[in-house]
């Protein structure tokens, strides 16, 4: 369990959130110009590492917005937060 | 229009802890970004909607709960039909927003006394420490893993909003909680 800051109402706990898997995935702009493959690739295939990652959150019970997390996995240290449609922080 | 069944949840007395089901009531929600829904619902409502997150608003007894940067939630006794239809010509018909009555989805069970806090605590991950010396403040969190909105009206008087299908097993779960305090 830890604690997640959402960008609208504040710290939360996390049994608030549900995860939304790896951020920053962006859709191809011609899907049907794709292989199999690479389909499969955009739609399943994810890092899942363990360390720093790039996540998509969603506060289920609390505001219900979508936001962006880089968490530390193996140790669940939250690096930032920030709104979808900003940039990651640099540091 | 508002009297259809409630579940049966009569008032309760504990130590220090008075339960009570706050029905009918109208409650709508309002959704909406732009300046003139602001504008809009401020006058129609007589109530600035809150921008700052986990507050609320309250003249007379209309209450504005801030839910998101972009939702509110409405309720009060003072709530009528032409406020409802003023609401839905000026905002809902002209696209600047939404306006969704929502009267029957939550059950408004008032909570007051010293031991709210206390039995709130034993199954809500949300942290009541500052929540609980501050009035006017609303958060929308769990209690025994079934969504709530809690809003503060006064010092250790709650009103909490829960959806009618779980409003039942909640009540039966806050009664449980209490008698062990």
């Amino acid at each position: 369990m830890f604690i997640i800051t959402c960008p609208f109402c504040g710290e939360r706990d996390q049994s608030e959130f549900s995860a939304g898997g790896e951020a920053h995935i962006i859709r191809p702009k011609q899907p049907t110009e794709l292989s199999d493959d690479e389909w499969a690739d955009f739609l399943f295939m994810r890092k899942n590492i363990k360390g720093v990652q790039f996540e998509r959150w969603n506060h289920a019970h609390g505001c219900r917005k979508w936001f962006n997390v880089i968490r530390d996995t193996s140790n669940d240290k939250i690096h930032a937060v920030y709104k979808m449609g900003e940039k990651p922080p640099s540091d | 229009m508002l009297n259809i069944n409630f579940p049966k949840i009569e008032k309760k007395d504990y130590p220090n802890l008075e339960l009570n089901l706050v029905e009918p009531i109208h409650k709508l929600n309002l959704r909406g970004k732009n300046r003139d829904f602001f504008t809009k619902a401020g006058r129609i409502l007589s109530i600035m909607l809150p921008t700052e997150p986990n507050t609320s608003a309250t003249i007379k007894s209309i209450s504005a709960l801030w839910l998101s940067p972009d939702e509110w939630m409405i309720y009060g006794k003072d709530i009528d039909k032409n406020l409802m239809l003023s609401l839905d010509s000026e905002i809902s018909k002209l696209n600047l927003g939404s306006v969704t009555d929502v009267s029957d989805q939550w059950v408004l069970i008032n909570m007051r006394g010293k031991n709210v806090f206390e039995v709130l605590s034993k199954g809500s991950p949300f942290d009541f420490n500052k929540f609980k010396d501050t009035k006017n403040v609303t958060v929308q969190t769990l209690l025994n893993h079934v969504d709530v909105i809690l809003h503060q009206n006064d010092t250790n008087n709650l009103d909490l909003f829960v959806r009618k299908s779980f409003s039942e097993h909640l009540w039966l779960w806050i009664n449980d909680s209490s008698r062990s305090l």
